[in-house]
């Protein structure tokens, strides 16, 4: 039986994996914008962002619009390789676990 | 790990990847009030050029419309994400809008203006733009206001022109004013779904 691969733990979890699949089909986005489609509250979002900004999934730059400070979240090419292996190897977790 | 990973878990993330996804690629503009904005700057500036000033009527309402246009769009712009569809529609409707308004300023001030080969041009820009949208976006109802603006410039060229001018505003009316209102109301439906989404994964 071959051996089944690991799922990356900093993307697993849900909030973390929501926001990365976000991320991959936007150029940047904001905190607000992440926020509202996410549902999430400021303080956990801003924590999971800050685990995929040291894991080198995401890079985020911060400057000031209209004199109101601004926080812009985007997908690294590093993140957008851990998610499409983290994508593969849930199908073939989801193959194994519908053929056992 | 893994081996507690049940199967409906795994679902649940391919879900959860799927729907945020398409949540991201959703067309987040909102740009049918604009349609509707410029519909009606056309109709007042044609109006006022026709009670006799076409060498202010043009210049003034083209200016306040954009004025307006650049206010209201930067607004709502900074509530959204950038995306390279929302780029590529907004190099469109800019490169078509200051290609209009320096034709129209012009002609009216140097009192060149013909209506035919007026209308023949503006119908030309505003039917590529609005071909052009309507592929990237795979917009069916917009490709038919595309075909509404090319309609009118052929025809338009057979007629007179008080017939070529009613023509004119004709197509103004669909393409502009009843696309625009219709785009208002397709978001505002998506706006509201959205919400009773978000309110129903909260509960």
């Amino acid at each position: 039986m071959p051996e089944l691969p690991e799922l990356n733990p900093v993307i697993h979890g849900k909030l973390r994996l929501a926001l990365l699949s976000l991320l991959s089909s936007v150029e940047e986005a904001e905190f607000t914008w992440l926020r509202s489609k996410t549902g999430s509250t400021d303080g956990n979002l801003g924590a999971q962002l800050l685990k995929l900004e040291e894991a080198g999934y995401v890079a985020v730059e911060k400057k000031f619009v209209q004199r109101k400070p601004q926080t812009l979240y985007r997908m690294t090419e590093l993140g957008r390789e851990a998610l499409t292996e983290y994508v593969q190897a849930l199908k073939q977790l989801l193959g194994a676990a519908i053929g056992a | 790990m893994q081996e507690n990973t049940s199967e409906l878990d795994l679902k649940d993330r391919i879900n959860l990847i799927e729907t945020m996804i398409a949540e991201g690629r959703r067309k987040t503009e909102s740009w049918g009030w604009t349609f509707v904005l410029w519909g009606l700057a056309y109709y007042v500036a044609i109006a006022w050029s026709y009670l006799g000033q076409p060498a202010l009527a043009w210049p003034i309402t083209m200016i306040a419309a954009s004025i307006l246009t650049g206010v209201l769009a930067s607004r709502a712009a900074s509530k959204k994400p950038e995306t390279t569809i929302g780029r590529s529609m907004m190099a469109i409707w800019i490169g078509m809008g200051v290609s209009i308004f320096l034709l129209m300023v012009t002609l009216s001030v140097s009192g060149r203006m013909e209506i035919h080969v007026g209308i023949a041009i503006v119908g030309a820009m505003l039917g590529t733009a609005n071909a052009t949208s309507s592929i990237i976006l795979r917009w069916k109802m917009q490709f038919a206001c595309a075909v509404v603006w090319w309609a009118c410039m052929i025809a338009a060229q057979f007629v007179s022109a008080t017939q070529a001018g009613i023509l004119f505003l004709v197509a103004l009316f669909f393409c502009q004013i009843v696309f625009g209102i219709y785009g208002m109301i397709r978001e505002s439906q998506r706006n509201r779904a959205v919400a009773a989404r978000q309110g129903a994964s909260h509960a």
